[in-house]
């Protein structure tokens, strides 16, 4: 049985391991640690932390599993300081307004992700790296370019965007169906959210039509982006103990920490399903 | 599997530095003018611009940084000091992006000539003199649709400086380039990151084909040469008023 969850989850793409792990520790090394020029004022050898992403649609589970791996890291002794899209606080309740408003174009919405991205990356990642944190990123800039690349803007121009930005050390993709996500979306809220669903690309008038449409765009953007980023693609279908074991299995090894026995404290035991 | 490329870099080729889409898919026409501060650029615009409203044709003016969308968060990014040279850069551009977007594009469809107080340009060298690589920052403004004509004007450091610190009680912050760190002393700092912004500037005339005009000429003569230059590249009867 757990032999053969573990095969069914670690649909790894690529050749899965990142190929650069080697070079990182020496000092010496190219700057792989980003994907083109390092932001200005950044030495990458003082990064000494590790940066770990977890992408998926809304309803992969990604957040249930950041708050599980964060109480296992914290427990192991690891520090841990999280990220995600719209915790910045220099444009994150900027984005919120906008996005209530229904009212801005595509290229100001990217390009205020890209702000929001930065700034965290900028004020909070790179500090706590430097400090020898775990980050654990709630998406990262995969889902900032699938989101504007399905919207029609050029793949390149937002690669060139991000170049500057960290790569990550490991990054997980939770992946599902959209009609999984739909089910499990519509049963936390109620309703399906409307950028979520794409509805500004009108694409459909039915909400579960559109909800499925523009997932499966991204979807096919994501599976794009793991072939060129060597994702670890995970089952998000599978539950969240199965997802999490090998979440902490793949994580351990690059740690180093020996044991990935975790069972959630009582706070967060209702999440353990 | 051994097909794919897992770890290549996410912008593997820094050759070629994009240039502005250049393609014209419309009927309008773009005038730009650009240059460091108190090089008497606005003057000159805001004449031009008169010229043209007076003479009743179809002409829109554009001002750098005015969109209301994200001025909350410039003010707060300002106010508090907690730009760096990616998000100052980046905000800017997201603000750049909604002018273009809801403004500048539609208008230029719409058969409008459109008058822009500073442009891209101002990004490459402002930015460019606070750290942002060139290279990322002509990618970042790769959308905007290129000038038809970019008037520069230049003038010589000390008299743009001077204009500037006389006319004001304190330069900002951002505005001196104090987070530089260059002097603790604003108007030095002012002066050092405008000679950056200056040399930037004068890289691009020939890469930009910039329309160079000399700052220092009496304001009526410079403004004649630049109605007649714009006379010359725009056929400006596409924007006269119709007859009756």
């Amino acid at each position: 049985m757990t032999r053969s969850v573990k095969n069914s989850l670690a649909r790894v793409s690529g050749n899965g391991r990142p190929a650069r792990k080697k070079q990182t520790k020496s000092p010496l090394a190219p700057p792989s640690r980003f994907y083109g020029t390092p932001l200005p004022g950044v030495r990458p050898e003082e990064l000494s932390g590790t940066l770990i992403v977890i992408e998926g649609t809304d309803g992969s589970g990604r957040s249930t599993q950041i708050y599980l791996l964060t109480e296992w890291l914290e427990s192991q002794g690891f520090a841990v300081q999280t990220m995600g899209l719209r915790r910045s606080y220099l444009v994150g309740e900027d984005i919120d307004a906008l996005l209530a408003e229904n009212a801005v174009t595509r290229m100001t919405l990217a390009l205020m992700y890209s702000t929001d991205f930065f700034d965290q990356l900028e004020r909070r990642i790179l500090p706590a790296l430097r400090s020898g944190l775990i980050v654990l990123a709630d998406r990262y800039i995969f889902t900032l370019i699938a989101r504007a690349a399905v919207r029609g803007i050029a793949r390149d121009y937002l690669h060139g965007i991000y170049e500057t930005a960290l790569r990550p050390d490991l990054t997980f993709w939770l992946n599902v169906r959209p009609e999984i996500a739909f089910d499990r979306e519509f049963k936390k809220s109620q309703t399906i959210s409307y950028w979520e669903s794409g509805r500004d690309m009108s694409l459909s008038n039915d909400l579960f039509q559109s909800f499925i449409r523009y997932q499966s765009m991204i979807k096919r953007e994501f599976e794009y982006l793991s072939k060129r980023h060597g994702f670890l693609e995970l089952d998000g279908e599978s539950s969240v103990s199965a997802v999490n074991r090998v979440l902490r299995k793949r994580i351990a090894s690059h740690l180093g920490i020996r044991s990935t026995q975790y069972k959630p404290s009582h706070a967060l035991s209702h999440l353990w399903r | 599997m051994a097909t794919s490329t897992p770890d290549v870099a996410i912008a593997a080729d820094p050759s070629p530095a994009k240039q502005p889409t250049t393609k014209r898919a419309y009927p309008g026409a773009l005038v730009v003018v650009e240059g460091i501060d108190g090089s008497g650029k606005s003057t000159q615009l805001y004449l031009l611009k008169r010229w043209l409203e007076i003479g009743g044709y179809r002409i829109h003016f554009t001002e750098w940084n005015s969109s209301p969308l994200v001025k909350s968060a410039t003010r707060r990014g300002k106010q508090r000091r907690l730009l760096t040279a990616t998000t100052f850069s980046l905000l800017h551009a997201a603000d750049f992006a909604d002018r273009c977007e809801r403004q500048i594009m539609p208008l230029l469809h719409g058969g409008y000539l459109v008058l822009a107080d500073r442009y891209i340009y101002t990004a490459f060298a402002r930015d460019g003199a606070r750290g942002c690589s060139p290279h990322w920052l002509r990618n970042l403004y790769s959308f905007a649709p290129a000038p038809d004509i970019t008037f520069y004007f230049r003038a010589p450091l000390d008299v743009a400086v001077n204009r500037i610190v006389a006319g004001r009680p304190k330069l900002k912050y951002y505005e001196a380039g104090m987070d530089l760190g260059i002097s603790l002393d604003r108007s030095e700092s002012f002066r050092i990151f405008q000679e950056r912004i200056l040399n930037n500037y004068d890289q691009m005339v020939e890469t930009d084909n910039f329309v160079l005009m000399d700052g220092t000429v009496r304001v009526n003569k410079l403004q004649k040469l630049m109605r007649q230059i714009v006379g010359e590249k725009i056929a400006l009867q596409q924007f006269a008023p119709k007859k009756k």
